[in-house]
């Protein structure tokens, strides 16, 4: 070994230091050391790694909970620096004791650390170590010990013996009906994952029954977790089985008494669904759906609106428009205009989703007027997920149908209180003026696309610049000519510096769009006007907006106009100013 | 500023509005630079117009950026802060970074004054010293800002007109010029004027009163009148005080309470709200809900696993 020789005890020397500091009194210290011990142990090698470093960590964990933390984290990762998967067994000791610990997080990180380790195993040294530490823990006095045994398991099972396998099953039986809540609990979680890994017959044989005790314990926190495991068994098994074995659990659990047991069946909604496959989803699970969108849980009522657009597309296509329109749609209705506005915002973010599903009719009839209402909700969220998700029925039914039902609530949004409401209609704009076409923007938008200039909020007059820039390129630069460019111009004269700087924003943006010939004729000279006005921001903006403009401008035109101008700015006496004129002036090789 | 440093504050600018805090190495340049530019101000820091002036700000990043996108950004809007960025929101350390690297960059576009939570005593208490411990793995980043927090100045007069300040005025101070000779560059004290302009609130009682925040005074509207009169202003602007719109006239629109963190410590409910003064000293108040908020806590019913 290479640290045995007398030249490199210098270079030792800070590995000598993070060792000292394992033991140092400040936890800073004991801390920094423990997340460098992967550097320990590569100085010290394998070998003293194996037969010093563990057996020193495995007595030092009488320490500060997180230093426990960082040690469980890094002896997850220890297996290469103790000589590979044929010493990694000597990681357990301390890991095993750390998996007792009072303070969770650290049990949790050891058993995270301990599964990650365990695939590494030979199957010799899993049944000769693993399994036994699996054992101690699972008959340990405190359900600190019991918790963690309940992770390890599935890691476990698959790869030993069919009589141990016969043991753990009988452990974790065990488990599940400990007195400890916790225990269940972490029993419960850890079901489904367990049962990935038992063969069919011992499924049928142990494990769903202990699915069945955990689904009726009487603590609810127990009962949720059992939903989990349900997604996971019910994917396992044949249709037949499902509909024998774990449905009638489920039927508890969607009307179970409490709302947390229920919320969780909504919260994994769609994953049952899949796991239980079409024939069932069609029998049991629409009119599950339905009760609960019905419930009388708020919490529960929103859990499961989230889930109507997914529940629908999962529908198996010969019943779905049936199943919307008499089991859905009657419950949506409902939401529409619930009394809680988590419920009517969750709503609002999926119902357009539903309109491809059923086709341009049935949408103008029956969620059009849905769609009004909820434009129309006092919640601003719930205004703004319907006017972010328009565009999915404008291919339903078309924009004209569309605009022509909704502009009115349309042109009210245009005035929200809310800011963001507002922006995504800004944000709407272009679609529906490239569809209405130039004649029926200007009669019944074009003056709302002015107004969001002089908007007191600054992020709505940026986009109504940007706006402007997209109609024109819709409409064409004699349409700008003829309609906004007067008006962004005249703003310049404002006696508000903020309205003076929105006509260099827009002119910023629509430079792109309105080509060289306006921008020198019409723009510049405006530009060029505001470099004297008595505010230093307006001034610099001056700078930038004129860097950008001068694109594509002739060399008189940059000689004439803009070289003058922007070496005035750089004599400017504010700091601010000169710094822009020079980056403008740099910009376009102008700078001497 | 050398280019090369100006592009690393603007690197900072950028990194601290992802929320991404600043190494220690990095806040140590800045509070150096930092202190460099505030060292050069005055204890009445001469603000023209047009300037944003905002109040509290308390951690609340979120709300910060929010502040930003409607009132615009800097540099192409001025701005003017009143005091308290840091304590009881959850992102102190990035929000007073923020400022200090705008105030940095732009020294001439913001002007940033000195809160009764910009002082160790105070930040140690109320979740400051804790973020930094738990954002820096050590107490120097806390050193390294509160050390920074004395060199803030204290008041700010827009246009001679509008006396600027984090609490109110003080009974040992008649005029403005008598803020200009104190020393301001120590820990807040307990009493004395200085601690009276970070401390003290309007109060509807005449005259002065005993502050039942243990420090700094209350004062009344005839106090206000006669500071104001003597000193040829319009109105006082101040923060300090929760406010359910936001901003808060009294004392007959002599003075003005701003108040910039919505549904401040994530539960009052409250709007926030800033004064635009424009380039003729008009002034509107723009009002502003929470903003959405991606990975901070959400006040929703779910009963505790703790009731097992």
């Amino acid at each position: 070994m290479a640290a045995n020789t007398d030249s490199s005890d210098d270079s030792l020397y800070p590995i000598a230091v993070l060792i000292d500091e394992l033991r140092n009194e400040d936890v800073q210290l004991r801390l920094n050391s423990v997340k460098k011990l992967s550097t320990i142990a590569l100085a010290l090698g394998v070998e003293r790694t194996r037969n010093e470093l563990i057996p020193f960590l495995t007595d030092a964990i009488y320490d500060e909970d997180e230093v426990l933390l960082a040690l469980a984290e890094q002896l997850g990762t220890f297996t290469p620096l103790v000589g590979g998967p044929e010493f990694v067994h000597c990681l357990l000791p301390p890991l095993e004791s750390l998996a007792t610990v009072e303070e969770t997080v650290v049990r949790d990180k050891a058993v995270e650390s301990l599964r990650k380790i365990a695939d590494l195993h030979s199957k010799q040294d899993l049944e000769q170590h693993l399994v036994g530490i699996v054992k101690k823990l699972a008959q340990g006095d405190w359900f600190t010990s019991r918790t963690s045994a309940c992770g390890l398991f599935s890691v476990c099972y698959a790869r030993v013996s069919p009589s141990v396998q016969a043991e753990l099953r009988q452990q974790f039986r065990t488990l599940c009906g400990d007195d400890t809540p916790m225990v269940r609990r972490a029993a419960a979680g850890k079901l489904g994952e367990f049962a990935k890994v038992a063969e069919m017959e011992q499924l049928k044989s142990d494990i769903i029954p202990l699915f069945k005790t955990l689904s009726q314990d009487e603590q609810d926190s127990v009962r949720l977790l059992a939903v989990e495991a349900c997604v996971s068994i019910a994917s396992l098994l044949p249709s037949e089985d499902t509909e024998t074995l774990i449905m009638p659990a489920l039927r508890n659990a969607v009307a179970d008494k409490s709302w947390r047991v229920r919320y969780m069946v909504a919260d994994k909604f769609t994953e049952l669904q899949n796991a239980v496959g079409p024939e069932i989803t069609k029998n049991d699970l629409v009119p599950a759906f339905e009760s609960l969108l019905k419930d009388c849980e708020a919490e529960v009522r929103a859990a499961s609106a989230h889930k109507v657009k997914e529940f629908c597309e999962k529908l198996s296509p010969d019943v779905r428009e049936q199943a919307i329109m008499t089991n859905v749609l009657p419950c949506v209705k409902d939401l529409v205009v619930d009394p809680n506005q988590h419920v009517k915002s969750a709503l609002a973010s999926v119902i357009m989703g539903i309109s491809p599903m059923l086709g341009k009719d049935n949408t103008i009839e029956h969620l059009l007027p849905l769609f009004l209402t909820q434009l129309k909700d006092e919640f601003p969220d719930v205004r703004l997920n319907i006017i972010s998700n328009l565009d999915c029925v404008n291919q339903v039914i078309g924009i004209h149908q569309l605009s022509q039902s909704l502009l009115p609530a349309i042109i009210e949004l245009a005035e929200d209180s809310k800011w963001r409401v507002r922006l995504a209609i800004i944000e709407y704009m272009p679609l529906l003026a490239g569809q209405l076409g130039v004649a029926f923007f200007d009669e019944k938008l074009n003056s709302l696309c002015m107004s969001w200039l002089v908007d007191h909020v600054f992020a709505i007059r940026e986009a109504a610049a940007k706006n402007l820039k997209n109609l024109v390129e819709k409409f064409g630069t004699e349409w700008a000519q003829s309609t906004i460019i007067p008006k962004v111009l005249a703003m310049a004269k404002d006696s508000n510096y903020l309205h003076r700087m929105t006509t260099l924003f827009c002119i910023n943006m629509l430079c792109e769009a309105t080509g060289p010939e306006i921008n020198s004729r019409l723009m510049l000279p405006t530009v060029v006007s505001l470099a004297k006005d008595s505010v230093p921001n307006v001034r610099f903006n001056v700078a930038k907006t004129i860097q950008k403009l001068s694109s594509g401008l002739d060399q008189s035109a940059l000689k004439d106009a803009v070289l003058p101008c922007l070496t005035q700015l750089q004599g400017d006496s504010d700091v601010d100013v000169k710094y822009f004129a020079e980056e403008a002036l740099t910009g376009l090789k102008l700078s001497s | 500023m050398e280019k090369s440093e100006t592009q690393d504050v603007d690197n900072w600018i950028k990194k601290l509005q992802e929320f991404k805090q600043l190494s220690e190495n990095e806040l140590k340049s800045l509070c150096e630079k930092a202190r460099e530019v505030l060292s050069a101000e005055s204890n009445v820091k001469v603000v023209q117009s047009p300037v944003t002036v905002c109040g509290d700000i308390h951690g609340q990043l979120y709300d910060l950026l929010e502040l930003f996108k409607i009132g615009g950004s800097i540099p192409d809007t001025n701005y003017l802060f009143l005091g308290d960025y840091v304590d009881r929101g959850y992102y102190s350390v990035e929000t007073v970074s923020l400022l200090l690297a705008l105030k940095v960059r732009f020294r001439d576009r913001i002007t940033i004054l000195r809160g009764n939570h910009e002082s160790r005593q105070i930040s140690q208490v109320y979740g400051f010293y804790d973020e930094c411990l738990r954002k820096y793995g050590s107490p120097n980043a806390w050193t390294l800002f509160t050390d920074l927090f004395d060199y803030l100045p204290i008041t700010a007069l827009i246009e001679d007109k509008i006396f600027c300040m984090h609490g109110g005025l003080s009974p040992s101070i008649d005029t403005i010029d008598h803020v200009r000779i104190l020393d301001r560059i120590q820990e807040v004290p307990h009493e004395g004027p200085m601690a009276d302009i970070i401390w003290s609130d309007p109060d509807e009682r005449g005259g002065w009163g005993i502050s039942n925040r243990g420090c700094g005074y209350t004062f009344g509207q005839d106090i206000s009148e006669v500071f104001n009169h003597s000193n040829g202003l319009s109105f006082v602007a101040r923060a300090h005080q929760l406010c359910m719109e936001g901003y808060n006239w009294c004392h007959e629109k002599n003075v003005v309470t701003i108040f910039s963190a919505p549904n401040y410590t994530y539960r009052c409910g409250n709007e926030g709200a800033f004064m635009e003064l424009d380039d003729s000293m008009n002034h509107t108040f723009v009002q502003y809900d929470p903003a959405p908020r991606i990975d901070e806590p959400k006040m929703v019913k779910r009963t505790p696993d703790y009731f097992l």
